[in-house]
């Protein structure tokens, strides 16, 4: 009997959440992917420093300016005209110029460079850059058109799609969620109406919706967020409201309800967790889809305004002249592993969250 | 004897509306309980039996007025008289707000213990919950509280921060019985509480129900099918049959000379575990039970009754006492059949 008692103290008790993650992480192709995907989502808010034609550090007359960091901060401006180091060029200085002039001196100014010294908006207009330029040790995935680096450009669009992909599942996970759950555990006449307005707005032609609407304003990252929003997050309130009606009606919830509990708490605290796992598992497959539309609709060209990298326009751009292997190549293959690794972790949750170990039919 | 009571079901109608056609308008109503008049005493247990559908659990649902939630639309008439120490209250009539105060006065234990018990909770977390909305009281005291219930219903206060996966079938009611515990109620509303069991698992789970009876002077309602199991641990039996009280009384009077013929039938079908007793008179029910939608006329049972008269069809027959507080709904009870 004590030995009894000492193994149940050392047991660890662990939720289930806990356990489906546990044999998430020993699922290693999805693990895997999960950590690529993950990390490299992360290391592109850095691309800045390591993939861009500003220098990371500049030390001009003892003073030190950082004009890549700045990029990273969105909205603020990096912009160093070449007189304020001295360089005798109308506009925006020239680190990579600057860089050989102050060594050829052999100055005390100095600057440091990222590892790949391209940036995605640099054109013919540079001097560095001409049109249709085929891979080589500056420019590893050539050059597009009208002279832009094809690689800084995909690694750029790549953090774009994610964030907008991301962004968009968010916002449609909360309304969808929020809205679904309601209809579901209000159920009645609320749900009645709700769903047939539902009915109605999911059968508006959505492409073309975007396409008018896209043409009349002007897009940008927001606006298309904000359009892919109206009507994406129907599909989450289907799953929700099925979840939110079948759970309600479990003793659990009755249990609650008679102990005299608000109906925040229990939906907030019994209903909600416990109907999470269709959303969860299709959240991957959801960002799947949200890169898709994005490239879908930049390929049509109602997507982001140019200049702004994205893999649809370059794709775009390379089916104009196929003989450009690597323009149409790289968005591809990009696009293809990224979508690749999360539809492996997307399975890899898939069979993490399968109720067949943990329920009671074990 | 214990005669002060604690509720009185008065004439209790539960209607569930069916609504059809283009309109939605109500067409008909699924009568699940139909009138029933019965009280429960202090430190009292009720059995309450019947076949599936017969309205057993729709009664324990009502008495801790949780129906709404589910079905908004139900209809509920009579009366449901609490009589606490603080004062009497007809649930039927309360409003929410007010309701709330005496949720913790009437608590339920469930069925199935699987579903009965959040399965992202802790053992700890679902115990507490009852506390947190009744009491003042701090986390410690609560965890205090909690581990003092997991003693007192067989558990180890070492396993509450347990999940209820973690947990025997046995066990979990125990966690079930232990959160309806939690508040000190008067009442505990049994929905079948064993019938999910292994047999010697629901003769542990009874005892424990019946001890804890004496130590916190609890009353029950003790919903079941399996006659034995009511006859053990109640006072009273009331025997239901499509929604109306067709005999009740004191338990080993229904359960060793049951009078109503439904009762009859009921009991003989109960296994007996002595080979050599053949002469018994096995009573074997012809038919289905009839939907609650459309019931038959008079008495409800008339369908299949063995005794039924023409005369069945016309009035729905009266609980009468056939003395020794033994009530019985048929005018002909005496007869054998």
């Amino acid at each position: 009997m004590a030995e009894n008692q000492q193994n149940l103290n050392n047991e660890i008790s662990v939720s289930i959440y806990k356990k489906r993650w546990m044999k998430f992480k020993s699922m290693k192709r999805g693990y895997y992917s999960f950590i690529i995907i993950v990390s490299l989502y992360l290391l592109s808010f850095f691309f800045p420093v390591l993939i861009n034609s500003k220098a990371i550090v500049v030390s001009y007359n003892n003073e030190l300016y950082f004009p890549a960091v700045l990029d990273i901060i969105p909205g603020v401006s990096s912009y160093y005209p070449g007189e304020r180091f001295g360089q005798n060029i109308p506009g925006e200085a020239d680190y990579r110029k600057l860089n050989k002039a102050w060594q050829e001196e052999n100055s005390d100014n100095w600057l440091l460079m990222p590892l790949y010294q391209s940036d995605p908006y640099e054109d013919i207009t540079s001097e560095n850059n001409k049109m249709y330029e085929s891979p080589s040790a500056n420019h590893w995935l050539g050059t597009d058109n009208t002279g832009r680096d094809v690689f800084a450009r995909l690694c750029y669009a790549f953090n774009i799609s994610i964030s907008f992909a991301l962004l968009l599942t968010v916002i449609n996970y909360i309304i969808g969620i929020s809205i679904g759950g309601a209809m579901g555990y209000f159920g009645g006449k609320f749900d009645l109406i709700l769903q047939r307005i539902i009915e109605v707005w999911a059968n508006l032609p959505m492409l073309f919706v975007i396409i008018i609407l896209s043409s009349i304003l002007r897009p940008s990252f927001t606006l298309l967020v904000a359009i892919y929003t109206l009507i994406n997050w129907i599909f989450l309130t289907y799953y929700m409201r099925a979840e939110f009606y079948r759970e309600k009606a479990k003793d659990y919830v009755a249990a609650s309800i008679s102990m005299g509990q608000s109906n925040r708490t229990i939906i907030f605290r019994h209903i909600l967790p416990n109907s999470l796992v269709p959303v969860i598992t299709y959240f991957p497959f959801s960002i799947v889809a949200g890169i898709a539309a994005l490239v879908s609709l930049d390929f049509l060209g109602f997507g982001l305004p140019p200049p702004t990298p994205s893999w649809g326009q370059m794709l775009e751009i390379g089916l104009q002249d196929i003989n450009k292997w690597w323009m149409v190549f790289s968005p591809i293959t990009a696009q293809f592993m990224t979508l690749l690794l999360i539809v492996f972790v997307g399975e890899a949750i898939r069979e993490a969250f399968d109720p067949k170990v943990y329920s009671r039919l074990r | 004897m214990k005669n002060s009571s604690l509720v009185d079901v008065k004439n209790l109608h539960v209607h569930f509306p069916v609504f059809g056609g283009v309109f939605s308008r109500k067409i008909n109503s699924v009568k699940a309980v139909d009138g029933i008049t019965f009280s429960i005493g202090k430190n009292q247990t009720i059995g309450m039996v019947g076949e599936s559908g017969c309205g057993k659990t729709t009664v324990g649902r009502a008495m801790i007025n949780i129906l709404h939630h589910v079905a908004p639309d139900v209809e509920i008439g009579g009366e449901i008289n609490y009589h606490f120490d603080e004062g009497e209250v007809d649930f039927t009539k309360l409003n929410p707000k007010k309701m709330q105060h005496y949720r913790s006065k009437v608590q339920m234990i469930f069925q199935d213990p699987f579903a009965s018990l959040n399965p992202r909770m802790t053992v700890s977390q679902i115990i507490s919950e009852p506390l947190q909305i009744h009491t003042q009281m701090s986390k410690k005291e609560m965890l205090d509280r909690v581990g003092w219930l997991l003693d007192k219903v067989g558990l180890q206060p070492e396993q509450a921060q347990r999940f209820p996966h973690e947990f025997s079938g046995g066990q979990r009611q125990r966690v079930g019985i232990a959160r309806a515990l939690a508040t000190n109620p008067d009442l505990i509303i049994c929905d079948e509480p064993v019938s999910a069991l292994d047999v010697s698992i629901q003769a542990q789970v009874i005892n424990l129900m019946m001890d804890l009876q004496d130590e916190f002077n609890l009353s029950y309602l003790f919903i079941a099918h399996d006659l034995s199991v009511v006859e053990h641990i109640s006072d009273k039996i009331v025997v239901m049959y499509l929604g109306n009280i067709v005999e009740m009384g004191d338990s080993a009077e229904v359960y060793h000379q049951p009078r109503h013929p439904y009762s009859r039938a009921l009991l003989s079908s109960v296994p007996l575990p002595d080979p050599t007793q053949k002469d018994r008179n096995r009573v074997v029910l012809e038919g289905d039970i009839p939907t609650p939608l459309n019931k038959p006329s008079g008495c409800a049972f008339r369908t299949r009754c063995p005794l039924a008269k023409p005369d069945c069809a016309e009035d729905i027959p009266p609980l009468s006492d056939t003395g020794n507080d033994h009530f019985v709904a048929c005018p002909y009870w005496e007869e054998k059949f």
